[in-house]
C-alpha cells in the first residue's frame, strides 16, 4: 500500500503532491470553518497514533501479506481531519521506519487520504438512510472501512501497473501487483468489521464522537 | 541432383538448429576469480522477496540500468560488479510496488557487508517516542481550561 521512493516517476511523485497539497488546502479550510478547530485535534492526534502502529499489523494472505491501513476508519471518525493526520502518520512512517517514501509521499497521502475523505462522505448517508439506528450506522461503518481501504487498493493498482518501466519483466510484475491488490480483499473485510464494530461501539458509549458532522 | 540438394539443404539447417551439438567436440574453458555480491532482499516481515526483480544501476550511469536479473525463491541473488567503475552502485530489488534499494561502494572504501534498515530494538524505541509525541499532542489539546 505504501510506495516507496524509487518506484514511480518522477512526474507520479510531483502530481502526488500537487493533489495532496490542494486535499490538504481543502481540509484546513473546512476545518477552519468549524466553531471550534482545536476541537477535533485530541481525537486527530490520537488517531494518527493509531494509523501509524497499524501498518505494523500484518495479516498474512498467502502468497502475499497485507497489513492495516485504517483510512475508512480515519474517515469516520475525524471527518476532515482524517487527511492532515494521515499526511502526519505517513510522514512518520516514511522519515522513522522506511515505510513508504518521502517523494512518494504525496502520492500515498492522496491515494489513502482522499478515500478517507470519500469514507466519511459514504458514513455521513447514514443519517439520510435510516437516520442513524444501530443497523445504519453498521452497515454505513462497514461500507466506509472496507470502501477506504478498497478504493486505495485500486488507486494502488491502476499508479502501480500503468508505471511499470519498460527495463523490468513487465509480465511478472503485473502478475505480482494484481496477486497483491487481490490479497487486499480480505483486508477490506477486516477493516468494514473493524470500522462498524468501532462505529457501533462510538454510537453506544460517546455518540458525539461520531456525529459532530465534523 | 535434386536430392542431392536436398540433402545439403538438411545438413546445413541441422547445422543451424543444433549448433550446441554440432560444434560440441572441442570445448576451451577459461576461468577467472572475481568477487561476487551476495544480496537478501527480505520485506520488513522477514518474509523474503521471492523472486524479486533486481536492477544493478552503475556509478557512472545512475539512469540507465546496467544489469538486470531476479532473486530466487528465498530472496537472494549473486552478481559480480565491474571493478573498472569505482563508485557507489546502486542495486534495487523491487516487486508489486514494493521494493528497497541498497548502495554498494566499489573502489575506494569498500565494505563486507552492509544493509538498510534498522534493528528491532531501534524501531521500537522510535515508535514509542513517536505514538508518545502524537499523545502528548492529544493530551496537550484536551486539558481542562482554567
Amino acid at each position: 500500500m505504501h510506495i516507496p521512493d524509487g518506484v514511480l516517476p518522477t512526474s507520479v511523485c510531483l502530481g502526488g503532491y500537487a493533489a495532496a497539497g490542494a486535499v490538504t488546502w481543502f481540509s484546513l479550510r473546512k476545518i477552519s470553518q468549524k466553531e471550534n478547530p482545536r476541537e477535533g485535534i485530541p481525537k486527530a492526534s490520537l488517531l494518527t497514533a493509531a494509523f501509524l502502529v497499524a501498518s505494523w499489523i500484518h495479516i498474512p494472505v498467502p502468497p502475499a501479506s497485507v497489513h492495516l491501513v485504517l483510512n475508512g476508519l480515519l474517515g469516520v471518525v475525524l471527518g476532515y481531519y482524517a487527511f492532515p493526520a494521515i499526511l502526519i502518520g505517513l510522514f512518520f512512517q516514511a522519515v522513522m521506519f522506511q515505510h513508504g517514501g518521502l517523494t512518494t509521499l504525496g502520492v500515498n497521502a492522496t491515494v489513502m487520504g482522499v478515500p478517507a475523505l470519500l469514507a466519511y462522505y459514504l458514513f455521513r448517508l447514514r443519517n439520510t438512510f435510516g437516520r442513524g439506528s444501530r443497523l445504519s450506522t453498521g452497515l454505513f461503518g462497514f461500507l466506509a472501512g472496507a470502501g477506504g481501504i478498497g478504493l486505495a487498493a485500486v488507486a494502488v493498482f491502476v499508479l502501480l501497473v500503468t508505471t511499470i518501466p519498460a527495463h523490468m519483466d513487465v509480465e511478472a510484475e503485473r502478475a505480482s501487483i494484481c496477486a497483491l491488490t487481490l490479497a487486499h480483499i480480505p483486508l477490506m473485510i477486516i477493516e468494514g468489521v473493524f470500522t462498524a464494530a468501532l462505529a457501533l461501539f462510538l454510537q453506544r458509549v460517546k455518540p458525539e464522537l461520531l456525529e459532530g458532522e465534523s | 541432383m535434386k536430392k542431392i540438394l536436398r540433402f545439403y539443404v538438411v545438413i546445413f539447417l541441422s547445422i543451424l538448429v543444433f549448433p550446441a551439438t554440432a560444434l560440441g567436440h572441442g570445448v576451451e574453458i577459461d576461468y577467472r576469480t572475481t568477487e561476487a555480491i551476495e544480496i537478501t532482499a527480505t520485506y520488513d516481515t522477514g518474509e523474503p522477496v521471492s523472486e524479486g526483480q533486481v536492477i544493478i544501476y552503475a556509478p557512472n550511469d545512475p539512469s540507465t540500468p546496467w544489469a538486470t536479473g531476479k532473486c530466487d525463491e528465498k530472496g537472494r541473488f549473486t552478481f559480480t560488479l565491474d571493478p573498472s567503475i569505482p563508485g557507489t552502485w546502486d542495486v534495487q530489488v523491487r516487486k508489486a510496488g514494493h521494493g528497497g534499494m541498497i548502495h554498494i561502494p566499489v573502489g575506494g572504501d569498500e565494505a563486507a557487508a552492509g544493509s538498510t534498515g534498522y534493528t528491532t530494538p531501534q524501531i521500537i524505541l522510535m515508535a514509542a517516542s513517536v505514538t508518545w509525541g502524537l499523545i502528548g499532542t492529544a493530551l496537550f489539546f484536551s486539558r481542562r481550561k482554567n
